[in-house]
């Protein structure tokens, strides 16, 4: 349950919030920009060979400005992408398992089971645990109450 | 000024914890007392900032809850996923772990039963009630039930793992390195399988047995030529060949080779080792 916050620290966490949100938006705009000068690069282009055509001038190249529009924007649009994408991954299957252990291979989480020694370590001191965990224990009074607000 | 520089070490503290939650998620850590630490802090403080990765949050958080006994957090973010989410499956789910966690074992498959009746293929109830046949001790009716699983979801990896370590616990070697066969066929470049498989044939014992864990260890070694584990096993199944009075010269030969080459990477290791101070047990246990 998210606890009340003082003043100061609202004002903390929402500047905190908006800064994030400034940085992912901002190289989202840096993609956007991108896409935008490639498209308009594209039509240009499109343009530019219909206009070859009406003049009877087809031997023509595309003009330098248009070339250079397209890469720029291609690489513009790459380096938002990069940033906006999560980490990159190596290409060899087995490296990434270099540094895989048992400690995490072993555990499957679909199938973890409860009934270990956690349940008692980590109980506090003033609450009692029933000791004989597989078989009928007898309904414990203090445990009854306890787990009474829970259902 | 200064208050900006405390906004850069508050920003980088929160994505730290949240960018760390999620790889203890996405690798199956069960650092349990940590995830309740760091999600509870993230829970109570930075929820604004989390969006909707709050969710899956508190499901992890509220499963650690459970293992760390921690019944109160537990009871909170399921009564927000509850909230959020009323009718799904996933939090029945997560409301049937939390009876299991409190040992109600008949009203968690209750629970489970009813979310198979709405979706008969739904797979985690199913793993659901073959963990609280593990859990009540039943374990040759949770392997029955899980094969029966496996042969209409073949290809849940997760559960052959399982299925391996619960023939392991049986002593039905024969039948976990079969399991382990096919999680070697379906992930052919993970060196801990390898290494798994070869143990278990090294403890099956038997010429050939040793023979095909020698082999594995050192296709373990192979995939990933920092696995301890596997080096130890080359030692050991190769020494132990060579012991055996019923092979003849050549083999004994070869295998004295291999236990030599393996004693000699292993001090080599020990020697690098030595100089950073690890303590030994830390050594055997990489790649354990």
């Amino acid at each position: 349950m998210p606890t009340a916050l003082n003043p100061i620290e609202e004002e903390e966490e929402e500047l905190i919030s908006l800064v994030l949100n400034m940085v992912s938006s901002f190289w989202r705009g840096v993609v956007g920009l991108g896409l935008f000068a490639l498209a308009h690069a594209a039509f240009s282009a499109a343009q530019h060979r219909s206009y070859m055509r009406l003049t009877e001038k087809e031997n023509e190249t595309l003009p330098i400005d248009i070339v250079l529009q397209t890469l720029l924007a291609f690489v513009l649009a790459i380096y938002g992408i990069v940033h906006i994408s999560g980490e990159f991954k190596d290409m060899d299957a087995s490296s990434e398992l270099k540094n895989k252990t048992f400690d995490t291979l072993r555990n499957h989480p679909s199938f973890y089971m409860f009934s270990h020694r956690g349940r008692v370590l980590f109980c506090s001191p003033n609450r009692e645990v029933s000791t004989i965990p597989n078989a009928q224990a007898l309904p414990n009074p203090l445990q009854l109450r306890k787990l009474e607000h829970l259902h | 000024g200064h208050y900006c520089l405390d906004i850069n070490v508050l920003i980088i503290v929160f994505t730290e914890m949240r960018d760390k939650l999620r790889k203890w998620r996405e690798d199956n850590h069960r650092n349990s007392e940590q995830i309740v630490d760091v999600g509870e802090e993230l829970i109570n403080e930075h929820a604004s900032k989390l969006g909707d990765d709050i969710w899956i949050i508190y499901e992890q958080v509220m499963i650690a809850a459970l293992d760390c006994s921690r019944d109160d957090l537990a009871w909170t973010c399921l009564q927000e996923l509850k909230k959020q989410f009323p009718g799904s499956q996933r939090v029945k789910r997560l409301a049937g772990m939390r009876l299991e966690a409190l040992e109600k074992y008949e009203d968690a498959s209750k629970q489970y039963d009813s979310i198979l009746q709405d979706d008969p293929t739904n797979t985690a109830a199913r793993k659901r009630k073959i963990s609280i046949l593990k859990a009540q001790g039943k374990s040759a009716e949770a392997i029955r039930e899980l094969n029966e699983y496996l042969e209409q979801f073949v290809g849940d990896q997760e559960a052959w793992h399982e299925l391996s370590e619960l023939y392991i616990n049986e002593h039905d070697y024969g039948k976990a390195a079969f399991c382990l066969e096919e999680l070697m066929m379906t992930n052919p470049h993970n060196h801990l399988y390898c290494e798994q498989y070869a143990e278990v044939k090294y403890t099956q014992g038997g010429l050939e047995n040793l023979e095909l864990s020698r082999k594995y260890f050192a296709q373990a070694l192979k995939l990933n030529n920092g696995n301890m584990r596997a080096l130890f096993g080359l030692y050991m199944s190769a020494s132990h060949i060579a012991a055996s009075p019923k092979v003849n010269a050549t083999v004994k030969k070869a295998n004295v080779k291999y236990a030599a080459w393996a004693t000699n990477q292993i001090n080599r290791a020990y020697q690098v080792t030595k100089t950073n101070q690890l303590p030994v047990e830390e050594l055997l246990l990489r790649s354990s």
